[in-house]
């Protein structure tokens, strides 16, 4: 179910209306997990077994590892658990990908082999939830999470159909100790819910796939090369593309949990306003950096183990976080850059630590552009469908390429400039505050203009916008 | 105990502000907005009506029995065929799957590989349209039609029937026209010289029911402003898009050899249906000024239509070698909502000749 769509419409006001006038809290959550499997269950009902299956399993793993103090048996127990949820993943989304690599591997030994295509459906937001039930295991190994004796709970955490298919990733530990209590909703709770909501579906299906998909589309679709301005306006289109799809998704969801009366946090912080990569990913997909960092890049040693191997750890967990995104060598790569990105700018940061100059106004607006720059860099390679499209559309923007078609309209020329603009323009003003604060020093009438206009857009659109971009990761 | 950055105690703030008044002040605003819109499309002649979507076209697929009449193509065999006088002419009501804008081939293979049909099909055809490479729009337009089909949820479903319910009441639900990106066209923004730029879709002007009947709208019919808008909207439509001089020869080729292979897969889809005791008859429908002179320029008859009636050996019909069947299209492509029925009664009868020409079915 799809969170810009009717069914969401009535599903969500059927649900949230039953659920605040149950009065008991465990009937409250039963209905609560009954909705989000029917949620899940609306695409392909089969796979609400799949995802149960995980749950249950890590839910008796958690158990086994609490009940254990030995370290040998907790690793052997949390091992288990981690091999068998990467297991389903690696099934599911890298089952052919992997297939056709060692494919390719042993014709370069001289060896046919032709695999068998292995006809397999990408159990939608496999890579959230199996987060979400997985971070479970491994903050009960790490001590930092108490296990539940609830199933219902963990099953409630791991499958809460606001953030269940396309994130935040929520980690038990924060979720679980919500469920111990009725929530109590604090004044004005609700309103700002919808309100987050209605922000969250403009970005969306008015911002993301009204205004700015189409043109990514059309340019990074077009078969033939295109004219440097039409390839950097494509780029810079996908760039704000996928931040109001995804933001708007991540709004959504913290809104709809903030109605039903739980707190899920900001998956996205400004990302527009980075000065660097590392302040892009304290900015951006929040919740998948911070796993990554807690539970790969800390455990590998982090920076505590001397200057390249913690170069070498950095890329290596953004080599992962690449193929978390995808079954494909563009998004390994989009991973690596990453990587790469991060190591220069720690090896710049050594070497003009101290220095005033950095902490500039236009230095860090400077340092925001080249930043901006090479993260539209990298997203090339992520929305490429292949490694020649790519290829050309960089040449295209490097201006090599001598022939080239317009192929966008004066319009939508305009109108990215103008969404890019207000979106650096907003970040850049709120990056070292919030929209919450923003909000309060707004005047009444214009933040119920902005709500008005932004619902009426939505309205305008009538359901034509297109499934959200991290659905299929 | 918590994770390094996990906190049970985590609340979200919310800003001091009078959010009751807000949100009653922002739904009654939303409210008199929308009224005032749909008073306003209403003035432009809009009337409420459903939109002709994938889900749409996917419930009458659904629709579709092992012996149905199933009428398949773009949008001449949609606006020109009347679902009433064939179900009176041929005893049995048929399932509209024709799609404007449509290279109809995907369905007609699909349906060819449906081991339970074997009915009868009246394919509507225009081979500037039929033989378009698959990365064209009109080919995708079929694909696309065919995938919600054959994959659309549970929700997808819900949504659909919701949709509808508010389409029939509400005129400013028009996806052709009334939604934001088709208003944000209107934003005037001059284009770059030499832009590859794809033609201009026409704009609302037939409506539709549950069944797919679709009928022009009375002020196209009319001479007027829209008539002379959707009118001046096919040349640039069907006229090939240019390649541009740098084009390699390969891609060239490529495309020419997609266009040949389309005679061979038509005449297996044909086969296939034929074999499990099915028909199919080809319809070239009425086609009027300008337009009729650059259809007969791009893919003269003696050319592509010629060739494949010949190979598939199939019945068909062409609109100019019947008198009685040559009408004026108001706006060149399609019939009027009357003059479509008075055309179909009119067709029947050779459709009867043309389907008795075939085996009967096997039982």
């Amino acid at each position: 179910m799809l969170f810009n769509s009717l069914t969401f419409v009535v599903f969500f006001t059927l649900v949230t209306g039953l659920y605040w006038a149950i009065r008991s809290w465990n009937a409250r959550k039963n209905l609560l997990l009954a909705a989000s499997y029917v949620f899940y269950g609306a695409w392909n009902p089969p796979f609400a077994l799949l995802l149960f299956a995980t749950t249950a399993m890590d839910f008796a793993l958690g158990a086994q590892i609490a009940r254990v103090s030995a370290p040998v048996p907790r690793r052997i127990w949390v091992t288990l658990s981690v091999l068998v949820n990467l297991s389903m993943l690696g099934f599911f989304k890298y089952g052919n990908f992997l297939l056709e690599n060692f494919q390719w591997l042993l014709a370069r030994a001289g060896i046919t082999y032709q695999p068998p295509h292995l006809d397999l459906f990408l159990p939608i937001g496999i890579s959230f939830y199996t987060f979400h039930s997985l971070s479970y295991t491994l903050d009960v190994y790490r001590r930092t999470c108490e296990p539940t004796k609830s199933l219902r709970d963990f099953m409630l955490a791991v499958s809460f159909f606001p953030q269940l298919v396309a994130g935040p990733i929520v980690r038990a530990a924060d979720f679980l100790p919500q469920c111990n209590q009725p929530p109590v909703l604090r004044r004005n709770q609700f309103q700002w819910g919808l309100f987050l909501m209605t922000l969250g579906l403009f970005q969306k299906v008015v911002l993301a796939d009204t205004f700015l998909a189409p043109v990514s589309d059309s340019v990074f679709g077009h078969p033939a090369p295109v004219l440097t301005l039409d390839a950097w306006i494509g780029v810079v289109a996908f760039s704000g593309q996928i931040f109001f799809d995804f933001s708007g998704y991540s709004t959504c969801a913290i809104g709809a949990a903030l109605c039903l009366g739980f707190h899920l946090k900001d998956n996205f912080l400004f990302p527009f306003a980075s000065v660097g990569f590392s302040d892009f990913w304290k900015r951006w997909h929040i919740s998948l950096s911070t796993f990554l960092r807690d539970y790969l890049y800390i455990p590998l040693g982090g920076n505590r183990v001397g200057a390249a191997r913690a170069a070498l750890n950095l890329i290596l967990v953004m080599f992962i976080g690449g193929l978390w995104h995808g079954a494909a060598w563009t998004f390994v790569v989009w991973g690596l850059l990453h990587g790469v990105f991060l190591v220069a700018e720690h090896f710049l940061r050594s070497a003009t630590k101290g220095a005033a100059w950095k902490e500039l106004v236009p230095v860090e607006i400077l340092l925001c552009g080249i930043t901006y720059f090479f993260v539209c860099l990298a997203w090339v390679f992520f929305r490429a469908p292949n490694f020649q499209s790519a290829g050309m559309l960089l040449g295209a923007m490097a201006g090599q390429i001598p022939v080239g078609q317009a192929i966008l309209s004066g319009r939508e020329i305009l109108l990215v400039i103008l969404i890019t603009v207000a979106l650096w323009g907003a970040h850049w003003k709120l990056r070292h505050s919030s929209l919450e604060t923003a909000l309060t020093a707004t005047p009444s009438w214009g933040l119920a203009l902005v709500w008005t206009l932004m619902l009426g857009a939505i309205l305008l659109t009538q359901g034509s916008g297109n499934a959200f971009i991290y659905f299929q990761f | 105990m918590h994770s390094s950055t996990s906190n049970s105690e985590f609340q979200r703030p919310i800003p001091s502000r009078p959010w009751n008044t807000l949100l009653l002040l922002t739904l009654a605003l939303a409210v008199i907005g929308l009224v005032a819109w749909e008073i306003r499309a209403r003035t432009w002649g809009y009337a409420p009506g459903l939109n002709d979507t994938s889900d749409l076209w996917a419930d009458r697929r659904e629709a579709v029995k092992p012996d149905s009449i199933v009428l398949l193509g773009d949008s001449r065999p949609l606006f020109d065929l009347d679902l009433n006088a064939l179900e009176q002419g041929l005893g049995k009501r048929p399932v509209q799957l024709s799609l404007a804008g449509t290279c109809a081939y995907p369905i007609l293979d699909e349906l060819s590989r449906d081991e339970s049909f074997r009915g009868t099909v009246i394919l509507g055809l225009i081979p500037a349209i039929w033989f378009v490479p698959p990365a064209a729009p009109p080919y995708q337009n079929g694909v696309k039609a065919l995938k919600r089909y054959q994959t659309r949820n549970l929700s997808q479903r819900a949504g659909h029937h919701l949709g509808m319910l508010l389409e029939e009441k509400l005129a400013f639900m028009k996806q052709e026209d009334l939604v934001l990106p088709e208003l944000a066209r209107k934003i005037p923004v001059p284009n770059r010289a030499n832009s590859y730029l794809p033609p201009e879709l026409p704009p609302y002007f037939q409506t539709i029911d549950r069944e797919r009947r679709t009928r022009m709208a009375d002020q196209c019919a009319r001479p007027g402003p829209l008539q002379d808008r959707v009118k001046t909207g096919w040349i640039p439509l069907f006229t090939p898009p240019k390649f541009p001089d740098y084009t390699p020869k390969e891609v060239l080729e490529g495309i020419g050899k997609q266009v040949e292979a389309r005679f061979g897969d038509t005449v297996a889809a044909v086969n296939r249906i034929r074999a499990r005791g099915g028909r199919v008859v080809f319809v070239r429908f009425p086609v009027s000024g300008e337009l009729r002179d650059l259809e007969e320029k791009l893919t003269p008859r003696a050319g592509p239509w010629t060739r494949l009636m010949k190979e598939t050996g199939a019945p068909n019909i062409y609109y100019s070698d019947h008198p009685e069947l040559i009408f004026d299209c108001p706006e060149w492509s399609h019939l009027s909502g009357p003059d479509s029925e008075e055309f179909t009664k009119r067709l029947v009868p050779h459709l009867k000749r043309a389907l008795n020409a075939v085996p009967e079915p096997r039982g």
